[in-house]
């Protein structure tokens, strides 16, 4: 009996200390900011990087044969590619794990908005002093040659956290001969689209749609750029401005010359069964439009027929945690993710950009037969803008999305949308706000 | 009076904690999480700033409308077709394994794939329904890309899966039921309608009681169809947002665990108080 009781003692205590250390938070490795002296500039011992990502399909191979060569060639460094499903879903696993840092890997995929909080609690390695080592990484910022509004837009409230990776820009992507058919030119500003678009819908006796954009956040966040205005919280979302950039995509989707993607999600679709003869959309979307179109008609790419252009894609961000081998082999591999054949491969086969001004400019890209967009890249980037990243700007980006689909649901209903425009206002700005 | 024996609580401990851990400390951390602000890796007292957030937020307001739509209309629309069909299977119908198998087999496969194949019978273009519509010249309307209709195409592929668990439990309660009611009423000369009535939904009010249940909860507490019938987002403008997708949106995405646990703990209320309000109709419909 008083065997039992013992036991039974022990035995509570035992599941009991099980139960708490379950969910402590081990607020471990807070510390330990690197110096440039503690970075290790040679991996003597076998090490192992654990990399998040998003990538899948064609992407995913090539991010996995680049990985290999790269461990071929530092035999002593394992890198762990760890896909997390799509990016809302990587960003949803980023945040509940920054609650226990253990789990977290070594670099990760992401946008620098999803960083915010995990920056201000020191949960992320300030970039710098690698970029800045000589043997670890190019010795300065400059002489990495990555192209600045890049290295910039990878920033999080001014330090370098994140190196840009897999970048793209929006482009429009037209069916040539639909375009030649009815005697249109390729647009190149807005109004241009516009007229372009009226003359096909009218030309084609209303079968096919003129013109469409993928992402809502990005027509709105650009159009007001182009009006002058930033993207920020003091936007007046009933403005004249705001409403006439509502108003030029609207009034399109009334008349029928314009249409939105959806629950698609994207007008690739669209597109490669002629029934949109032009879009604008994510230069990484290249591999889908191709595989679409096949042999059914010509396509082409130019430049987004706007001022402003979007720069959008995931950064590698490096997390405060392992030891000081496993960020530099990290590091190292992010080195030779950015070198010059690697992003050779890696932008002919995904249509993700180049991050190096360097390969942008090569002829080995610019001539790619296998991709549109290289030939086109140098004026499509001309002025970059990205989503500035301060409390919630991510949120109020994401929730344009929702506001737009609103407004032009009714306009596809040839109703008014005011009222819609009234609604976005509250919602855009609880978006703000939360 | 005896007292319980101190023993029993070596073989209750496993479940107390585990009860513990996982049930209750979850619901007393969401309930204090929603009176804080800021990340969830930084937590913050901020009163009841968190409540008025979504008191005002007109999204959670639609979330918690079209909950309550989704459940009140989908629900009992589900049951009734269920019972019809249960009936049918159970009296009707030769080779009943082999239909009990095909009506189940929705329940075990996964919500994400039978999305899918929705989301091209619903298309609004190219889809199987419009299609079959446009044979009988009925008008084609736009399923998923119309935000007034996004609730409509959610109940009914929500009625659709709910079909296959309550089929099967009510066969078993079907079965359950003393074949020698039904001699006894023949005997006497009863109709079938007679019998279906007066036998049949009278043995069945138990089973019925329990799905009313179970499905209720389910379908305040719906998230994974919403997410794989408009293709991960919570339908064309948010107009099948929904409680529950609500709360992840706000947890994991936006990063707001306070307002998402506020959300948490009104939702939480919300239930417990249909529940009450439907174990009171209950016991009045067996007394």
């Amino acid at each position: 009996m008083k065997f039992t009781k013992k036991f039974a003692a022990v035995a509570v205590a035992a599941l009991a200390l099980v139960g708490t250390t379950a969910c402590s938070n081990s607020k471990s490795n807070d510390s330990s900011s690197s110096k440039s002296a503690d970075i290790p500039t040679k991996i003597t011992k076998k090490t192992t990087v654990v990399f998040w990502h998003g990538m899948t399909g064609t992407q995913e191979k090539t991010l996995q044969s680049l990985t290999k060569d790269f461990e071929k060639k530092n035999p002593n460094i394992t890198v762990k590619l760890e896909n997390q499903g799509k990016y809302n879903d990587l960003q949803a696993k980023i945040n509940s794990t920054l609650q226990s840092p253990n789990n977290l890997p070594t670099i990760t995929q992401a946008y620098p908005g999803w960083l915010l909080n995990a920056a201000n609690s020191k949960r992320l390695v300030d970039m710098t002093p690698y970029i800045n080592n000589s043997k670890i990484g190019w010795g300065s910022a400059k002489k990495s040659d990555i192209r600045e509004e890049l290295l910039k837009g990878a920033q999080i409230k001014g330090t370098q956290y994140g190196i840009p990776f897999n970048k793209s820009v929006e482009m429009l992507t037209y069916n040539k001969n639909l375009l030649d058919k009815y005697g249109v030119k390729v647009p190149k500003t807005m109004s241009e689209l516009k007229a372009a678009s009226k003359k096909i819908y009218e030309k084609s006796n209303h079968k096919v749609v003129g013109a469409g954009f993928d992402s809502l956040s990005n027509y709105y966040v650009l159009g007001m750029k182009d009006e002058g205005v930033n993207f920020s919280k003091n936007i007046n979302f009933t403005g004249s401005k705001s409403k006439k950039v509502i108003n030029y995509y609207a009034d399109g989707i009334k008349a029928g010359y314009f249409k939105t993607a959806g629950s698609a999600g994207y007008l690739s679709g669209d597109f490669s069964n002629q029934k949109i003869a032009m879009f604008v959309g994510t230069s990484a979307g290249e591999g889908f439009v191709k595989m679409g179109v096949g042999n059914k008609f010509q396509y082409g790419v130019a430049p987004r027929p706007s001022k402003y252009n979007m720069q959008q894609g995931t950064d590698i961000y490096m997390f405060n945690k392992g030891t000081a081998e496993q960020k530099a082999a990290a590091f190292m591999y992010i080195k030779y993710l950015l070198g010059k054949n690697q992003q050779l491969t890696w932008a002919d086969k995904t249509g993700y950009i180049p991050v190096t001004n360097n390969v942008i400019n090569s002829s080995a890209y610019k001539n790619s037969t296998k991709s549109k967009v290289p030939a086109q890249l140098d004026k499509a980037m001309k002025n970059l803008y990205s989503v500035p990243v301060v409390k919630n700007s991510n949120a109020a980006y994401t929730q344009l999305n929702s506001i737009m689909q609103n407004i032009f649901a009714q306009a596809k209903k040839g109703q008014s949308w005011n009222s819609q425009i009234d609604a976005g206002k509250t919602k855009f700005q609880s978006a703000w706000n939360q | 009076m005896k007292d319980n024996q101190k023993k029993a609580w070596l073989f209750l401990a496993p479940a107390i904690i585990c009860v513990t851990v996982f049930s209750i400390w979850p619901i007393l951390r969401a309930f204090t999480m929603s009176f804080q602000g800021g990340p969830l890796i930084d937590l913050q007292f901020n009163g009841l700033s968190n409540y008025q957030y979504i008191f005002s937020d007109p999204e959670f307001w639609r979330a918690i409308m079209n909950t309550a739509i989704y459940s009140f209309l989908a629900v009992p629309i589900a049951l009734i077709i269920s019972v019809v069909l249960a009936w049918f299977i159970f009296s009707k119908i030769k080779h009943t394994a082999f239909f009990e198998t095909m009506f189940f087999m929705p329940y075990v496969t996964s919500t994400i794939a039978i999305g899918i194949v929705f989301r091209y019978i619903f298309n609004g273009e190219y889809g199987l329904l419009n299609f079959l519509l446009k044979l009988v010249h009925l008008p084609q309307p736009d399923w998923l890309d119309n935000p007034s209709l996004s609730l409509v195409s959610l109940i009914i592929f929500g009625i659709w899966s709910s079909l296959a668990f309550n089929i099967v439990i009510l066969m078993g309660a079907l079965r359950n039921i003393e074949p020698n009611y039904y001699v006894l009423a023949d005997m006497y000369g009863a109709t079938s309608r007679e019998k279906f009535w007066r036998i049949t939904v009278p043995q069945l009010v138990p089973t019925l009681a329990f799905l009313l249940t179970v499905n209720l909860i389910g379908a305040f507490k719906i998230y994974t169809q919403v997410y794989a019938l408009f293709n991960g987002q919570a339908g064309v403008g948010n107009s099948a947002m929904t409680a529950v997708y609500y709360i992840y949106n706000k947890f994991q995405i936006v990063g707001t665990p306070g307002v998402a646990m506020a959300a948490t703990v009104v939702l939480f209320l919300f239930i417990l108080f249909v529940t009450f309000l439907q174990r009171k109709l209950m016991k009045k419909v067996n007394s």
